[in-house]
């Protein structure tokens, strides 16, 4: 029989004897590795999504009037709250953009709420040539609006079972709109749950001629001067607050660093015990077997091949540790990622590497210890059983 | 500085002499004699080459020796396989030791020869240290002393470490290429990817463009898919890789598969087992040096894809062409000067198309306008180095002196007027020029898109 | 004539302060089966450690086989113990997650490569065909002793060690082993050193020396 066959068979053997012990190994080992790969998706593919949802907002300077709090993100990461009522004007805006020279797309909106039948829906009035322009990912089924037509959230769409082509009534304080729906839009955020009608039209019906509650700008900037411009614009705007949307998306990045932090704690806190619960485990293994060492010894066995079978037994494991520790840790980051951020993570197979390295890593570093006893055991002392 | 730069091949010589000394012990004083004795011939031979052949012939002369000395072992690797599969003893008659009284000293001077050659190639720039007669002396003390070196030390290596006959060719091919891939213009890895890359090209051109219609019936978009795989650059760089390396695995596998001793006579069990062992502890041990040689192999490949010489590239500077669609480069304008002899790269913006280009001053004294792009390869750009430009793609050098005309892996030259105040282009010409260049090279060759 | 198995010259071992084992001069021939015995702590397991490579002298000349082993390093004795020498136990020290066949082919492992028909003959040398399978646990003293036989002989060993091997063995067994070795010595001639405490084992040898306190006290030759 093949040398390595038969190591491995006696590896194994000698594995299965000790089941409860091989077993609580194999767990330690798996419980540590699978918290190193849960942290790893968890970061990886949270972050990117992030940093996804930052891009997706496709403007990076917001103005909103000193009141009111902004409402971001979308899907899972919807951080924000209802606005306040306060306004920005539309021509101080323009003015104070103009007279600060900078060079920005800018999209104008106002939100409010309108009566449809005896519900109140949100409305948010938009020029839409600049919603072409700086939202080029909205998916539109159906046309552009014309006046005296709106656009429809996907969600609220299919919620009220309009389609295009329908007309919608729409109160507000001011006055009625008869609307024809020209298009449903999708974009997969919280745009999937407004209706969008020109910014005039809505002005008019809400009673609020030359009002904003928001302005995206896109500036052609990046990093720094980002926020150089962003203070260069505060001081001409007294009554609004311009904000960048990194400082938006930071909420959520905020949440994202909490629930590292938390994880990267937790996985320490597990690699060390597991390392030195490793650690104590193999000692008394090998204080067990010390006779079953002498006698290798004693049979010929030099120390480095008896070495190498211990090794191979603690290489074994981690192996298997860390198999087992990538599965379950994909499942932990699905946990995780399903009741925090309500998204499912990414499926990261080169993380497998990590999580076998972990693993090895934690096997090999805690058998340290009792490889170096099994190498110095005496044969003579240990078959008479000192 | 310099030493470092012969390090390799210095090492690669060395390395040659303590395989070829383990692959034939029989013969190891003669041996170590020879390899130091051609050495030195190699060095000399190579400086009357460079003597009396300026230009590229020594060079080409090099690359062909190394480049049949890998194909020479692509045949014995094969041969190696097929007589470990004929499952027949490795036959320890009298025919094997009369081939190696033949194979030994061929081995051993061919490769010695060369190794010197290669170091010779280091003393061949301007940028040499040493005039041709100290030079040749200093690499022929070298040479005796890296051979006495080999000679001494390679005894002191543990006795169970055996190389097969084949093995101990690889090892030598292998050093030698690691030696020549240190040498730009020596590489053989890049070239031969190319190579790879073109024939496959071609192959698929001729053959299948006969054979199969774009819209053939049972030809499905996913299989034009994987066609234009084919196209793509990887098929170069992994079938070189395949190429390369194959050998060396052959041998491997020819070294793992050689048939164990025949022990049933032995009645003894203990007996028969300890001579079993030290049977596959010998095939084990065998095993190294084919497998270093891969790892040899893998750092000339390495080597040989970023090379560590740093090229001339400057940053294209953008331009515009007049309203008339005249673009024009003055001769003195800013921190450029046309005439330096350096390469000058701009960027002419026409819609959505961005050309690249280039003017230079040829060392024949006349300036000339390419893309910077060929006719072939895929459009990653030219930089210089030293007397030569080389293209990022391909890493083939194109001499100064042919900058400007057209063909091969030459920068494709566009038609200009030469004012005294500086050069005048068609933007329409640069235009057309770049795009017809770049649709039949860029285009194709990324997944025949 | 030719060169004994065993050949000491002042052999001396001490273990700290206590001298195990007072200057010894002992030679053993090819082939002889030498009975040790003595009181407990009279220094007869040390000589057999010594003997057999388990344990370095600390005086004296020891040669086992004509291979001097103080001369041998660490792994050195090792390989002088896998080739050389067979170890039979008091306590067997079989590996107990191990058939009877595995722990035979544990010392083929060692020695070179297991070849598990080899190591069943041997099992089948001893009397143990019918038990191939079984584990340590599962066999009685005297079975055990015997996978212990097969075991320490399945290197065709030219030096066959016994540490007591019939300490644990009732009557009946102790002579079925006895026995076993005798006839196995009579086929691959090999050398055997028995240490023991008990007179009718040491009976069965061709020579028995008396230790007491490290010194030979006393050599008596039953048959030559």
């Amino acid at each position: 029989m093949n040398r390595r066959r038969w190591l491995i068979k006696l590896l194994l053997a000698a594995l299965a004897h000790r089941t409860g012990r091989t077993l609580l190994l194999l767990s330690v080992l798996a419980m540590a590795s699978s918290l190193a790969t849960a942290l790893g998706v968890v970061s990886l593919s949270m972050g990117k999504r992030v940093s996804e949802e930052v891009r997706k907002y496709g403007a990076n300077l917001v103005v909103v009037p000193a009141a009111a709090r902004l409402e971001v993100g979308s899907g899972g990461l919807n951080f924000g709250a209802i606005s306040d009522p306060a306004y920005l004007d539309q021509g101080r805006v323009e003015k104070a953009l103009a007279s600060g020279g900078l060079k920005a797309e800018r999209s104008f909106h106002l939100r409010g709420a309108l009566r449809m039948k005896d519900a109140d829906v949100l409305v948010e009035g938009v020029n839409f040539a600049d919603v072409r322009r700086l939202f080029p990912w909205w998916q539109l089924r159906g046309g552009w609006p014309g006046p005296g037509e709106t656009v429809v959230g996907s969600d609220l769409a299919q919620r009220l079972k309009l389609k295009a082509g329908d007309t919608v009534e729409l109160t507000g304080t001011a006055q009625t709109l008869k609307l024809k729906v020209s298009g449903v839009v999708v974009t997969g955020g919280e745009e999937d749950d407004l209706f969008f009608l020109a910014l005039p039209e809505l002005q008019g019906a809400l009673g609020l001629p030359g009002q904003l509650t928001e302005v995206r700008l896109l500036v052609s900037a990046e990093g720094d001067t980002l926020k150089d411009k962003a203070a260069a614009l505060q001081p001409l705007l007294p009554d609004a607050k311009v904000r960048e949307v990194r400082q938006i998306a930071r909420t959520s990045e905020g949440l994202l660093a909490k629930v590292k932090l938390l994880m990267t704690l937790v996985t320490a806190v597990v690699l060390i015990s597991a390392g030195s619960s490793v650690t104590g485990t193999m000692s008394t293994t090998v204080l067990e077997r010390s006779r079953e060492i002498g006698l290798m010894k004693a049979i010929g066995g030099t120390r480095w091949e008896v070495l190498l079978i211990f090794c191979g037994e603690a290489l074994l494991l981690g192996v298997v540790g860390g198999v087992v520790g990538y599965l379950l840790g994909s499942g932990i980051a699905v946990f995780i990622t399903r009741t925090v951020f309500s998204a499912a993570p990414e499926f990261i197979p080169w993380l497998s590497a990590v999580s076998l390295a972990v693993s090895l890593f934690l096997a090999l570093l805690g058998s340290v210890g009792p490889m170096i006893s099994v190498f110095k055991l005496d044969p003579v002392r240990s078959l008479r059983g000192e | 500085m310099f030493a470092a730069k012969l390090l390799p091949q210095l090492f690669a010589f060395f390395g040659i002499a303590a395989v070829v000394l383990r692959g034939y012990p029989e013969r190891r004083r003669p041996l170590a004699v020879s390899v130091g004795a051609g050495f030195a011939v190699g060095a000399a031979v190579a400086f009357f080459l460079f003597r009396n052949f300026p230009g590229s012939f020594p060079f080409e002369l090099i690359r062909t020796v190394v480049g049949a000395s890998f194909f020479l072992f692509w045949g014995i690797a094969v041969t190696a396989l097929y007589r470990s599969s004929e499952r027949a003893l490795p036959d320890a008659s009298g025919r094997s030791s009369r081939l190696d009284a033949v194979a030994a000293p061929v081995i051993a001077l061919g490769a010695a020869v060369t190794a010197g050659a290669l170091a010779a190639c280091r003393f061949s720039g301007n940028d040499a240290p040493l005039g041709p007669v100290p030079a040749l002396v200093l690499l022929l003390v070298i040479g005796a002393l890296l051979a006495a070196a080999g000679f001494f030390l390679e005894a002191k290596l543990p006795e169970a470490l055996t190389v097969s006959r084949a093995g101990t060719l690889g090892g030598v091919v292998a050093l030698l290429l690691l030696s020549s891939s240190y040498l730009v213009r020596l590489d053989l890895f890049s070239p031969l990817s190319m190579k790879v890359m073109k024939g496959c090209h071609d192959f698929v051109h001729q053959f299948m463009e006969s054979v199969l219609i774009p819209d053939h019936l049972f030809v499905r978009p996913q299989i034009w898919g994987y066609i234009g795989i084919l196209f793509s650059k990887e098929v170069g760089f992994w079938g070189g890789m395949v190429i390369w390396f194959t050998p060396f695995l052959l041998v491997a596998i020819a070294v793992r598969f050689e048939l164990l001793p025949s022990v049933g006579h032995i009645r003894q069990g203990a007996q028969r087992r300890k001579l079993l062992a030290a049977a596959i502890r010998q095939r084990r041990m065998k095993l190294i040096v084919p497998l270093l040689s891969l790892v040899l192999m893998a750092g000339a490949a390495y080597r040989s894809s970023f090379p560590d010489v740093e090229y001339w590239d400057p940053k294209p500077i953008p331009v515009a062409a007049d309203p008339s669609g005249d673009v024009f480069i003055p001769r003195k304008g800013g921190e450029v000067d046309l005439s330096d002899g350096k390469l000058h790269k701009y960027l002419l913006k026409g819609g959505a198309r961005e050309v690249r280009f280039f003017v230079m001053l040829t060392p024949t004294g006349k300036l000339t306008v390419d893309l910077d792009a060929c006719a072939i390869c895929k459009p990653d750009g030219y930089g210089q180095g030293e007397g030569s430009v080389i293209c990022y793609y391909c890493k083939t050098l194109i001499p100064l002196e042919t900058v400007g005309k057209p063909g091969g892996c030459n920068p494709v030259p566009v038609a200009f007027s030469e004012k005294p105040d500086g050069v005048h282009i068609n933007g329409v010409t640069l235009v057309n020029a770049w795009s017809t260049t770049v649709q039949s090279t860029g285009a194709k060759k990324e997944g025949g898109k | 004539m030719t060169v004994p198995t065993i050949q000491t010259a002042g052999l001396t071992k001490g273990y700290g302060d206590i001298c195990a084992l007072k200057p010894l001069d002992l030679q053993v021939a090819e082939g002889e089966w030498l009975s040790v015995m003595g009181h407990s702590g009279s220094g007869k397991s040390t000589l057999m450690n010594l003997v057999g490579g388990l344990d370095r002298p600390s005086g004296g000349s020891l040669s086992v086989g004509g291979q001097d082993l103080s001369a041998l390093s660490e792994d050195g004795l090792a390989r002088f113990r896998r080739e050389f020498v067979g170890i039979i136990f008091q306590q067997h020290h079989l590996v107990p997650y191990l058939s009877a066949v595995e722990n035979v082919m544990l010392s083929q492992y060692f020695h070179s490569v297991p070849d598990e028909a080899e190591a069943r003959l041997a099992l089948e040398r001893v009397g143990l065909g019918h038990r191939l399978k079984n584990r340590p646990g599962e066999l009685s003293g005297g079975e055990q002793q015997r996978v212990c036989i097969a075991r320490a002989i399945i290197n065709s060993p030219k030096l066959l060690l016994g540490d007591e091997p019939t300490g644990n063995l009732d009557h009946k067994s102790t002579v079925m082993v006895l026995e076993l070795l005798k006839e196995l010595r009579a086929e691959d001639r090999f050398t055997v050193v028995l240490v023991t405490h008990n007179e009718e084992v040491a009976a069965w040898g061709d020579r028995t020396i008396y230790l007491d306190d490290g010194v030979l006290v006393r050599e008596e030759r039953l048959r030559s």
